[in-house]
């Protein structure tokens, strides 16, 4: 019998949404990230990029704060613990993935 | 093919993505050293170089230089590097909100309370002092701030370079204490400043 091949997360097996994910986890608990500095990090067109955040907040991988500075609507995101823990696993699956794929040969 | 039809990228191609964007980012959120430490250095070399050339190693001052010229270009050449600093925080600070923003705030008062102290307790002391003791409590109390904040700065964030810089400081600034006017002068200016300035550079090629 062969070890069955870990099942990769599909909501970050994309790569837009893992380098958003990477992204949001460098912050620490308790942090949100405007989302102009989200979009310019990532190099991605604000549509772009809500969509695959919509696609995250479906999964609860993110949080979206929608508020007010004075008068203009600013956007924050964060990660949540779920999101934290799911980037945990897609990244073990991934270096397993590599082990099995250099260390059976 | 992923639920968006991209290619399905290998394993290794992902990670390296992982690591590319961790990377983008950590330059993003955290201080350019250039802009942080190499100005300050700086004003330290500048500003304690004109302070050695007034009180000399021997009690003979090296050059025509007032205790007042020297302070000039010291406060001069610290607010121009006070000012970069202050726009590096705010330019990383506006990427984010939340718990670390707070600790910024709470740090920059901690600054503020630990320099206004500082003064008044020079402003009380000196004019009982010589003056070259008077130059001593006041580079060596401000420098006795600066040390003990970069090492906390250290601790809050858990930044490793932060905190051995204010070792540094800290040891160099005892060092001269002991020593005198002179040599605290020219101690500062070549192991602080120039050493800011080298750790700078240093941290700037690595990052």
């Amino acid at each position: 019998m062969t070890d069955a091949a870990p099942e990769l997360d599909p909501v970050i097996h994309a790569q837009a949404r893992l380098r958003v994910m990477v992204t949001l986890n460098t912050l620490c608990e308790g942090d949100e990230m405007a989302f102009p500095s989200l979009k310019e990090l990532l190099g991605m067109t604000a549509g772009n990029l809500s969509v695959h955040l919509s696609k995250l907040e479906e999964a609860e991988y993110v949080r979206i704060v929608k508020t007010h500075k004075g008068r203009t609507p600013v956007t924050y995101v964060a990660m949540t613990r779920r999101g934290r823990a799911a980037l945990e696993d897609y990244t073990r699956a991934i270096r397993a993935l590599l082990d099995t794929a250099g260390g059976t040969a | 093919m992923t639920d968006d039809g991209e290619r399905v990228p290998s394993p290794e191609e992902t990670l390296r993505v992982i690591e590319q964007q961790r990377a983008v980012t950590n330059r993003a959120l955290q201080p350019d050293p250039l802009r942080m430490y190499v100005p300050w250095g700086v004003a330290w070399l500048l500003g304690f170089t004109a302070f050695f050339l007034h009180y000399g190693l021997n009690g003979e001052p090296y050059a025509p230089i007032s205790q007042m010229q020297a302070l000039a270009v010291l406060m001069i050449a610290q607010v121009a590097a006070g000012s970069v600093a202050a726009y590096e925080i705010a330019r990383m600070s506006s990427h984010t909100r939340g718990d670390n923003q707070v600790k910024g705030t709470m740090y920059g008062y901690t600054w503020f309370a630990g320099m206004a102290l500082m003064i008044v307790i020079a402003m009380r002391v000196s004019p009982l002092l010589p003056p070259e003791l008077s130059g001593l409590l006041w580079a060596g109390g401000t420098l006795t701030v600066v040390a003990i904040l970069y090492m906390a700065g250290g601790a809050v964030w858990l930044q490793w370079p932060m905190f051995f810089i204010g070792v540094w400081i800290a040891g160099v600034n005892g060092l001269g204490l002991m020593l005198g006017a002179g040599w605290h002068a020219l101690l500062t200016a070549v192991l602080l400043g120039g050493g800011q300035i080298a750790a700078g550079l240093w941290l700037w090629r690595r990052s």
